[in-house]
């Protein structure tokens, strides 16, 4: 079955792999006997996907254990999320414009204890920028990055049928829901959801009302629902590949999701261990967080607590969260670049080790957060230093893009326009990190617009852009059709350039000193010249919003009329092209895959196509002159 | 860009503008490199018919020389910015204080303590703050009895070292004075030294930047930078009613001190040590 090919391959390299494939094979077998056995009812153990499965439709198609279903069912909650997030942003925009006058439209449906007479109270506007952040990060861009990605690309693109731990990887969704209840619930009790930012600093965060204990809880789930996911995605990624694919084999996209799942699970953790303390000061009224002669409602604490703790274990995860929820779509960006310049990635294994380096360096910068937080000031100099020197990994990766783009031949369709969209705004959202990085120059800019500008450049227009790229590059693969090409381009144009209408200007309102967070910016007189702007940024803020709907009509009509899809429409060489569009039920592929090369051998010279499968198994006379071809892929290895 | 920053009137602002505009124009500069170059290779190298890609891994030196570039030169700037956050923020550098003056941030306003005639901040027990005693103030300690507090506006000279003594009542506050490109978060129970100076006399806004409840935005204080005379006449007569609801027997003495305000203040400053030591305690 597995044979080393004669010549023209990476993949052979000697008896002993040979066996361990055999070994690897074997053992998917047994593994497929078992789940098989697992199922139980099923009779034919020959051709297992052509034949309906009798599986109940709850099973099927909600506590599914199929990779598959789970992806659709991250993608399907996100999206209803990214409105439930972008509504509330427009509210807060609105405020910001326009303090003081009755929201349109809904403002007279909403509860009297968030409005009077439709104008937003600045309890609820803080309430929104809370659930806004929290809801944007928690339940829809990780959800997104991190299981969406991880469920559509890890089984496939390593060539296998499943998770390693498919009912772990359900309960990973299934905790999703009942962690958006928790964090959601705070609109109906009384003082309202959390409010005390997505950062939730205590003491604010306990002593604010119950809606924040109960934000303490819901993201206390969403990181279970993570660190879940995280583990099933290390353990897959090790031991699951399909045999011939060493780990230098596999597409970035894996790598990123791979190095994001040792993040998750080294940081996430910290996080949960955080919430936990915090709900113990919130809940049973501790002191761990709540500081000697502390004043609150006319008492005096008398607890010893650390305010300043709670935000060193907090962003101990939350920085590394950011390459979390950007690292998977700087590999989903790199697979799209490569296969639409018909290219193989540039520096292949320099991309690998800067995400290594950016997930490495990740965990000892979290103190440029916290740079006017009050922690010893040296550590400033030190947080500065690590955090300066994280700009290289990005900056080595943006190269490596521009690399792979050079001498390319360059096909302008959508996931590739939604890619250099990303591109170009993950070099603005960098550079302005910069800006905070550098801790004096921070001072002035810390906790105004100009940070709000950086973190929605890098989390919208990157991460978000980069979703929107693999979601129209694999929308193919997971669901059969394609989506409509002309509205994607103008999903991508309107997005794009509401995008920059939206959030550059916030740059300009941050170097003009805006806090962020203040409901009515009228108060300041300094601030009163950037009024206009405000204004400015509102009505872009709302065509950005409105822009999102032709993604999501473009879902719905593409799941229904959308061109039917090939097995392989981009003609590119990882291995999810090798099985069916959509894969076939249980195991993905309908045939026995083996790799023989690396994920970016495009434009080849051992074939007459632009593109050379990883699966596909050359036979004698590739090209016209096998021989002088395996000497210029020699040569050109021994380069690399 | 750099023109919508507010008016600066602090000697660490002259400063603060100009490392600003170096990373401004250096990272204009890279972003223009990347984009147009990203532009320039997306025409020249879009899809043509009969143009086949060139097929290239790469090559170690270049990715070599693109990862040594940056480190250089970031580094650089990490090291070159070092120096200024080393003066504006250690806690041993603060400057000697020409005047001292307590602030603590309270839902949602903001208190200022000023030492009084005698020069001494009265000792303070964290266990006897109250809504009335915000400051929390040892009321055995007679050091404490004529410190003069005031909420929302205060007063400060200009062409004077000033040092705060910063903290908070309740939750996190913090003190954004934009003008002077300064801001530091108040944290309650403990205490952070921030200084700076001023060189033009005018009202100027003092921001709360640290969200703090729902009236947070509502937290605006008013800092007037006063000219040394003006200020020293300001502060006299603050003091003047200071000793006078004191009622001190000796009224000869009291009248002493408010003829010799400005020495006061002198005084003061070779007073300043002490408070400084405790806080170093906390």
């Amino acid at each position: 079955m597995v044979r080393v090919p004669a010549h023209g391959s990476q993949a052979g390299k000697g008896e002993h792999r040979e066996k361990f494939y055999k070994l690897i094979l074997l053992r998917n077998m047994a593994t497929e006997v078992l789940t098989q056995a697992h199922h139980g009812a099923h009779d034919d153990h020959g051709h297992d996907h052509d034949h309906a499965h009798h599986e109940s439709f709850i099973r099927k198609y909600i506590f599914s254990t199929d990779h598959k279903t789970i992806a659709k069912q991250f993608l399907l909650s996100a999206l209803i999320f990214l409105f439930v997030g972008g509504g509330m942003a427009l509210i807060l925009r609105w405020q910001l414009a326009y303090p003081g006058q009755p929201l349109p439209l809904i403002g007279h449906l909403l509860s009297d204890s968030f409005v009077t007479d439709g104008v937003v109270q600045p309890g609820f506007f803080m309430q929104m920028t809370t659930m806004h952040a929290s809801v944007m990060i928690f339940f829809v861009i990780i959800p997104l990055a991190v299981g969406f990605f991880g469920n559509l690309c890890i089984p496939l693109q390593i060539g296998t049928d499943d998770m390693a731990f498919p009912m772990v990887n359900m309960f990973s969704f299934w905790l999703v829901p009942p962690a958006a209840m928790c964090v959601m619930s705070g609109f109906f009790m009384d003082g309202g959801a959390a409010a005390a930012g997505w950062t939730h600093y205590p003491p604010l965060s306990v002593t604010s009302g119950a809606g924040h204990t109960m934000w303490t809880v819901g993201v206390f789930f969403a990181g279970f629902s993570s660190i879940l996911g995280g583990l099933n995605y290390i353990v897959t990624v090790l031991n699951k590949r399909a045999p011939g694919m060493g780990m230098f084999d596999m597409p970035l996209t894996v790598w990123a999701l791979f190095i994001t799942a040792v993040l998750i699970s080294l940081g996430t953790p910290v996080l949960a261990s955080d919430l936990a303390v915090l709900f113990f000061d919130q809940f049973f009224h501790s002191s761990f967080f709540i500081p000697e002669g502390m004043l609150y409602a006319d008492n005096v604490h008398t607890g010893g607590g650390q305010p300043i703790l709670f935000q060193h274990l907090f962003w101990f995860y939350s920085h590394p969260a950011v390459y979390i929820m950007l690292l998977p779509l700087m590999g989903v960006v790199s697979d799209v670049m490569s296969t639409f310049s018909r290219r193989p990635i540039y520096g292949y294994k320099a991309m690998v080790f800067a995400m290594g380096a950016i997930g490495g360096l990740g965990f000892i910068v979290w103190g440029h957060h916290m740079f006017q937080s009050g922690m010893n000031p040296l550590l400033g100099t030190t947080f500065m230093l690590s955090t300066i020197v994280i700009a290289v990994p990005s900056a080595i990766k943006t190269f490596n893009w521009l690399g792979t783009l050079w001498r390319g031949s360059i096909r302008f369709s959508v996931p590739m326009l939604q890619a250099l969209g990303f591109l170009t705004t993950f070099v603005v959202g960098g550079l302005s990190g910069i800006f905070m990085a550098a801790a004096p120059a921070d001072v002035f800019i810390h906790d105004t617009y100009f940070i709000v500008a950086h973190i929605h450049y890098v989390l919208f227009g990157g991460s978000l852009f980069g979703i929107f790229a693999g979601i129209y590059y694999w929308f193919p693969k997971l669901f059969g059709r394609h989506m409509n090409e002309a509205w994607g381009q103008i999903h991508f144009f309107a997005s794009f350039i509401l995008f920059n209408l939206t959030f550059f200007p916030m740059h300009l309102l941050g170097i003009g000193g805006h806090m962020r967070r203040i409901s009515d910016p009228t108060v300041y007189e300094f601030l009163a010249p950037f009024q206009d702007m405000n204004e400015f940024i509102t009505l872009a803020a709302i065509g950005l919003g409105f822009a999102q709907l032709i993604l999501v009509f473009n879902i719905i009509f593409s799941l229904k009329f959308g061109k039917k899809a090939t097995r392989n429409p981009w003609r590119a060489n990882s291995l999810e092209w090798a099985c069916p569009s959509p894969p076939v039920g249980h195991g993905n592929f309908d045939r026995q895959i083996h790799v023989y090369r690396g994920p970016y051998e495009f434009s080849s010279p051992l074939t007459k196509k632009d593109y050379l499968p990883q699966w596909k198994k050359l036979e004698e006379k590739p090209a016209e002159t096998p021989v002088t071809a395996q000497k210029t892929e020699a040569g050109e290895s021994t380069k690399a | 860009m750099l023109e919508y920053f507010p008016e600066n009137v602090s000697s660490i602002g002259i400063e603060h503008d100009h490392l600003f505009a170096i990373i401004y124009y250096l990272c204009v500069g890279i972003f223009f490199l990347v984009n147009i170059t990203l532009v320039y290779f997306l025409i020249k190298y879009r899809r043509r018919r009969g143009v086949k890609a060139y097929y290239f891994h790469g090559n170690n030196l270049v990715e070599f020389t693109w990862t040594l570039l940056p480190t250089l030169l970031f580094a650089g700037l990490g090291f070159y910015s070092d120096d200024l956050w080393t003066r504006m923020k250690y806690q041993d550098a603060v400057p000697v204080a020409d005047v001292e003056v307590e602030v603590l941030g309270q839902q949602y306003l903001w208190h200022y303590r000023y030492p009084g005639p005698d020069g001494v901040f009265g000792r303070t027990i964290p266990s006897l703050r109250s809504s009335e005693n915000v400051f929390a103030i040892d009321p055995e300690d007679p050091a404490g009895k004529d410190d003069l507090t005031m909420s929302n506006v205060f007063y400060l000279p200009i062409n004077k070292t000033i040092v705060v003594h910063l903290s908070s009542v309740d939750v996190l506050h913090s003190f954004f004075l934009p003008n002077f490109r300064i801001k530091q978060d108040a944290v309650p129970g403990l205490k952070i030294d921030v200084w700076f100076d001023c060189f033009k006399a005018g009202d100027y806004e003092l921001a709360c930047a640290e969200l703090c409840g729902s009236g947070h935005y509502s937290m605006r204080g008013e800092l007037r930078m006063l000219s040394e005379d003006a200020y020293n006449e300001w502060l006299q007569g603050k003091y003047d009613a200071i000793l006078a609801s004191i009622e001190q027997p000796a009224e000869a003495a009291s009248a002493d001190d408010m003829m010799d305000a400005g020495d006061e203040m002198s005084d003061g400053t070779e007073i300043v040590e002490e408070p400084t030591q405790a806080e170093q305690g906390h």
